[in-house]
């Protein structure tokens, strides 16, 4: 798959969408364990090739990524410590659960706020007793 | 060129030479009261001396008084050329400081072009912004979906089913057994997968990035991307993302 110098428009275009699928892939903390595991992670041509994926950092590469927390993963990667760390099942747990909690951040956030905004109303409702029958009108 | 003597050498010189001569004629004046002269007509060539050396000693007085003019003359320029001194002085500190201001000026225009151009450069047009915006947002992969809860499986990358149905999914030709315990087709079936779940993958909105090519390489790493296309089916529970003990799986 990987093309030499000459490859045709096609092989180019298929290059493209395996790459953009693959540096999505390593947003994936569970992913990058298994890879880690199994020593990809150590291998320089990998790592030549982690390099090589920074590309997709560019404006008009990164438009296209739906999953950009795979841009924060890359950099990471580029350093040999965390990828050692990676082989560790625990590290990626970590990564994960991290992730997912800030992942959530907002939506808690709004929620919290929506809490506020109703309970604000209600105090509101409290504070200005009915007084009289609205039906005896 | 010739050591000519001062004014005032002359001068001193001639003066002298009169002294001598009137000195002279004095005594012979004198002598001739009494006795005749040794050498006849001397005394009028003491004379003739005197008569010349007092018109030398003239002209030197002459000259004196013009050297002393010029002398003066020469002062008042030299005051003069003092002051011109001075002004260029303050003209030259006076550049000096202008020279200083304007390269300060220019360095901080340039500084300014500078991050004008860098702006520029990294410029989107806000529509651009606004889809990428939606597109990162509506399929909830920045921002968790408001009815998350644990059990959910969806999560801020691509999970295991969304790699698998991919273009790299497909290249390897995976068996289809026991993801997370159920197979997509049988969930899809019993309606119990949430329409998130279904093949409207991330990568398969092609159409967008039709066209779009990826960097030249030479092929330095030469290895292809790992994973998908290397497995073996033992490794397919091991790749799960039912990482979260939380998640509970129904079949």
């Amino acid at each position: 798959q990987m093309a030499g110098v000459l490859e045709t428009e096609e092989q180019a275009r298929n290059r493209f969408q395996s790459e953009l699928e693959f540096v999505q892939c390593l947003a994936n903390p569970n992913y990058l364990n298994f890879l880690a595991q199994r020593g990809f992670l150590r291998e320089k041509p990998f790592v030549n090739y982690l390099k090589y994926l920074l590309y997709w950092k560019e404006p008009e590469y990164a438009k296209f990524l739906k999953y950009p927390h795979c841009l924060h993963m890359l950099e990471l990667l580029q350093y040999e410590h965390f990828r050692k760390e990676l082989v560790n099942a625990q590290c990626a747990k970590f990564i994960d659960e991290q992730q997912i909690l800030h992942w959530q951040h907002y939506s808690r956030k709004r929620t919290r706020l929506q809490q506020a905004l109703a309970e604000q109303q209600q105090q509101q409702q409290q504070a200005a007793p009915p007084h009289g029958n609205p039906a005896s009108k | 060129m010739a050591a000519d003597k001062s004014t005032k050498e002359k001068l001193l010189s001639a003066l002298n030479d009169i002294e001598v001569l009137s000195r002279e004629l004095i005594e012979m004046l004198a002598l001739s009261r009494t006795q005749k002269l040794p050498q006849p007509g001397e005394d009028t060539q003491v004379l003739e001396l005197l008569v010349q050396r007092d018109k030398e000693f003239q002209e030197l007085m002459q000259t004196a008084v013009e050297q002393g003019r010029i002398h003066q003359e020469m002062q008042q320029l030299e005051k003069e050329a003092e002051k011109r001194d001075s002004d260029i002085q303050l003209l030259q500190k006076q550049l000096k400081e202008a020279e200083h201001i304007l390269a300060t000026a220019v360095y901080q225009a340039k500084e300014k072009l500078k991050s004008i151009e860098k702006a520029r450069k990294g410029s989107i047009s806000s529509e651009e912004i606004i889809k990428y915006a939606h597109r990162i947002s509506a399929s909830n992969a920045v921002c968790a979906p408001l009815n998350w809860v644990p059990g959910d499986p969806r999560r801020p990358y691509p999970t295991d089913l969304e790699m698998r149905s991919g273009m790299l999914g497909h290249m390897s030709n995976l068996p289809t057994n026991g993801v997370n315990g159920h197979l997509p087709g049988d969930a899809l079936a019993a309606g119990r997968l949430p329409d998130v779940l279904t093949p409207q993958y991330p990568w398969q909105s092609s159409d967008v990035s039709m066209g779009m090519l990826p960097p030249h390489h030479g092929n330095d790493f030469g290895l292809e991307p790992p994973g998908h296309n290397k497995e073996n089916e033992d490794d397919v529970e091991a790749m799960s993302t039912d990482s979260s003990s939380s998640s509970s799986d129904s079949d």
